[in-house]
């Protein structure tokens, strides 16, 4: 424990510079930020995942800026809660997919395996570094010169100047990668708006296809819409979330009880 | 720096850009690349990618020469030279790692262009489902992803990077940058892609977990020692100052991320799926490059920054290097598949080079570089012959197919049996001066039953070698054989190119093993 306190003592603002407020604030975020993070492993939905993730980055961010490196907090806000997450957040959102997650096992005992493996590395990792001694840090002046800011610009423009330029290839690859994944060539030509209109004119639907079922019972398009007799219209849902393997049930949808099976496969065009 | 910090103003860098030439050569042609593709018309991209990548490989590899021969670089009996600000060692080992690199990078991407008996390798368009109407229609148009190019560029020009990284951080975007464009290219196959999906997933997520494990470590060792530099924690772990804990935990994680490259038991569940799973060419490129960057990384961090540590990390070596040898050579026998045997095989492989690793002496390094060299041209010829038998559904791969090939079409069985051969270390192939080269350097390092465990395995890998040889020489054809192609001048080029480097580096290994010494002799600049 005492190991820890003096990193906890160290982490906050360097040796005998840790007041009792550091302190307190890092036990605090300590606790708050390692139960969010063991909320973000078991909890179910995806959605309370990536909230939980929120707060572990939150947390971390409050930690930076007490270790004195305000321009990493900013960023961890900025960036990764602020963005990155929110992505995140907008993507489960508008897929909908709730994630039940398959608990079949297809090798016998590998949660087990994996379990007791795992507990094993977490106590080595918790043994192992509460034991070890971690020097004093450096005071913080030798680290951001005339400040954080600066400092970090000092280090990335000069000592890691190259890492940080290559650093621009892995985005590149990263921005290629999903135009090679994601976007899809024409291979035929665009139809006009005359041509779509004939079509449309010409096929068994006229009007503008239903919407989905968003505002009866849940909030996501692969819910279908109820027809005035009670059976969920087919219409209503992409094809493209079907046509992934997912049923509307499966998607989401409401338990089998509420939803007459017949009529669904006559209903897809 | 202190000075210049507080007068607000910083010191430009000194980039040695004559020394780093031929990787920044890579990167750049990598970027020209990604433009080719942004503004070239369909047509004629292919034909200015191979002028770009084969011509960029060959240029960045004379220059490698250039670079390797200058005087001023290793004037005085200096072991090379450390630039960029410290980020990146130029010295003999990592230029002859980077030289091998860019050859074998050449010999993949001749395969990778290979399009005379499909369009290519590669999927016509990989966002289409398989199986789907949009799929058929991008088959039908005869389309295929030419963005192959540039990311092999990207991944190429970080595994030049990955062996010569001075610090640990460096060396880290550098395994980012060599593996994010081989998850892509994996889940790119234009046959089979629900399989070549699986493969791009589990290697991407495993392959994140093990950088996960590589970045603990360093954050452990930076806190043992201050730094990220491999020297300085070389320093640090001489001087006995720190925490010894802290130093042996950040070694065990940082290797681990570096064994799981390789594709050391028990980190190697990635490496039959993924083998099978990823275009042939891709495949071809992560047996022969990404083994030797890997390798090449792991013998800078070993040497380097724990080579006074030898007492400590050799008995966890000696474990690794006995299963991977002992299991790639006991589980290929079970395998049904030539891409998944092949894959076993290079598991087995890894395990030899490990034994010269474990050495820690010049003479390990340098059997180990030559090893590195000679396996790669063998492999990627394997691979390519694979890539020519072939039926309806695209390549032939389960053995079973494979049965009479030696009737049906004697050379190119002739081929295979004879880099099958070379695998099994018989002599005058290049297989045996390889294996003959580890296992001396281990026994010099008094590595003894090591080396027995490795001629047993090597024993039992010969028998499922010879396996597959009876197989295609004295079984007859099945019903539904698959045919064999008559190859374009590329993949023509790779197996002679294979044929070739295996005979003269068994019959003649002497020029090749001069210079591996040689450059070995001073080892990594620190």
């Amino acid at each position: 424990m005492s190991h820890l306190t003096t990193l906890a003592a160290t982490t906050a603002a360097g040796p005998g510079a840790a007041s009792i407020t550091q302190n307190l604030v890092f036990w605090v975020l300590a606790v708050i930020s390692v139960t969010a993070g063991v909320g973000m492993v078991l909890a179910r939905r995806a959605v309370h995942c990536a909230l939980m993730l929120a707060i572990v980055m939150l947390s971390l961010a409050v930690l930076y800026a007490l270790a004195g490196a305000p321009f990493l907090a900013f960023v961890q806000v900025i960036v990764y809660t602020g963005a990155v997450l929110m992505l995140f957040l907008f993507v489960l959102m508008l897929v909908g997919v709730s994630s039940a997650d398959s608990i079949v096992e297809t090798i016998k005992g590998q949660r087990l395996a994996a379990g007791v493996v795992g507990t094993g590395m977490l106590i080595l990792l918790a043994l192992g570094i509460g034991h070890g001694a971690i020097g004093g840090a450096r005071p913080l002046t030798s680290r951001n010169g005339s400040g954080n800011v600066s400092g970090i610009a000092d280090l990335i423009f000069t000592k890691y100047v190259f890492p940080f330029e290559v650093t621009s290839a892995l985005l590149i690859t990263a921005a290629l990668g999903a135009m090679v994944l994601a976007h899809r060539e024409r291979t035929t030509p665009k139809p006009t708006q005359r041509q779509l209109s004939r079509q449309r004119i010409a096929g068994s639907h006229p009007t503008p296809l239903p919407g989905p079922g968003t505002y009866a019972q849940h909030n996501s398009v692969d819910m279908p819409a109820m027809l005035p007799d009670g059976t969920p219209s087919e219409l209503s849902v992409s094809p493209v979330i079907t046509r992934r393997g997912l049923s509307s049930q499966e998607a989401g949808g409401p338990p089998p009880g509420q939803v007459e099976a017949p009529g669904k496969q006559e209903a897809r065009p | 720096m202190s000075a210049t910090i507080a007068a607000g103003v910083i010191t430009p860098p000194s980039i040695e850009y004559s020394q780093l030439c031929p990787m920044l050569l890579v990167f750049g042609l990598a970027v020209a690349g990604v433009l080719v593709e942004a503004f070239v018309p369909r047509q004629a991209r292919r034909g200015i990618h191979l002028v770009l990548t084969l011509g960029g490989l060959a240029a960045a590899f004379v220059l490698t020469i250039v670079v390797a021969s200058s005087k001023s670089l290793f004037r005085d009996h200096a072991a090379g030279h450390v630039a960029a600000m410290g980020a990146v060692a130029v010295d003999r080992p990592t230029l002859f790692i980077q030289g091998t690199i860019l050859v074998l990078a050449f010999v993949s991407v001749l395969l990778i262009a290979e399009s005379s008996h499909d369009v290519s390798s590669f999927a016509a368009q990989a966002a289409a489902i398989p199986g789907s109407a949009e799929e058929r229609e991008g088959l039908l148009a005869g389309i295929t992803h030419t963005e192959v190019y540039p990311l092999t560029m990207f991944a190429v020009g970080g595994m030049l990077l990955f062996p010569a990284a001075n610090d640990l951080l460096t060396m880290f975007v550098a395994l980012e940058v060599l593996s994010l464009p081989l998850y892509l290219l994996c889940g790119l196959a234009r046959r089979r892609r629900l399989l070549s999906q699986e493969a791009a997933m589990k290697y991407f997520l495993l392959g994140a977990f093990s950088s996960a494990f590589f970045l603990f470590g360093i954050a452990l060792l930076y806190g043992f020692a201050g730094s990220v530099r491999l020297s300085a924690i070389a320093a640090a772990a001489s001087s006995d100052t720190g925490s010894t804990t802290l130093l042996l935990a950040g070694l065990a994680l940082v290797g681990l991320g570096l064994l799981f490259k390789i594709g050391a038991v028990p980190f190697h569940g990635w490496k039959p799926d993924v083998y099978q799973g990823a275009p042939t060419p891709v495949t071809a490129l992560m047996a022969s490059c990404t083994v030797v960057s890997a390798f090449g990384a792991l013998l800078r961090v070993f040497y380097v920054a724990f080579g006074q540590l030898t007492w400590d990390w050799r008995p966890a070596m000696w474990t690794i290097a006995i299963l991977t040898m002992v299991a790639g050579a006991l589980i290929a026998i079970t395998q049904t598949d030539v891409k998944r045997l092949l894959a076993y095989s290079s598991i087995a492989h890894a395990g030899f080079i490990l034994t010269g690793v474990i050495a820690a002496t010049a003479a390990g390094l340098s059997a180990s570089l030559f090893y590195l060299a000679a396996y790669g041209f063998t492999t990627i010829g394997a691979f390519a012959v694979v890539t020519l038998v072939r039926d309806p559904a695209g390549e032939a791969a389960h053995l079973s197919q494979w049965a009479g090939l030696g009737k049906r079409s004697p050379l190119v069985a002739g081929v295979f049996a004879f880099f099958l051969l070379a695998f099994a270390g018989i002599p005058l192939t290049s297989g045996f001066t390889g294996k003959f080269a580890v296992f001396q350097a281990a026994v010099a390092g008094g590595a003894v039953p090591l080396v027995i465990v490795g001629v047993l395995s090597s024993a039992i890998a010969a028998f499922f070698y010879v396996r597959v040889i009876v197989l295609m020489f004295f079984s007859d054809p099945a019903p539904d054989a698959p045919s064999v192609v008559t190859p374009s001048v590329f993949t023509s080029a790779a197996v002679v190119l294979g044929v070739v480097a295996t005979v003269v580096l068994g019959v003649v290994p002497q020029p090749l093993l001069g210079l591996a010494s040689h450059a070995a002799s001073q080892l990594f600049v620190r």
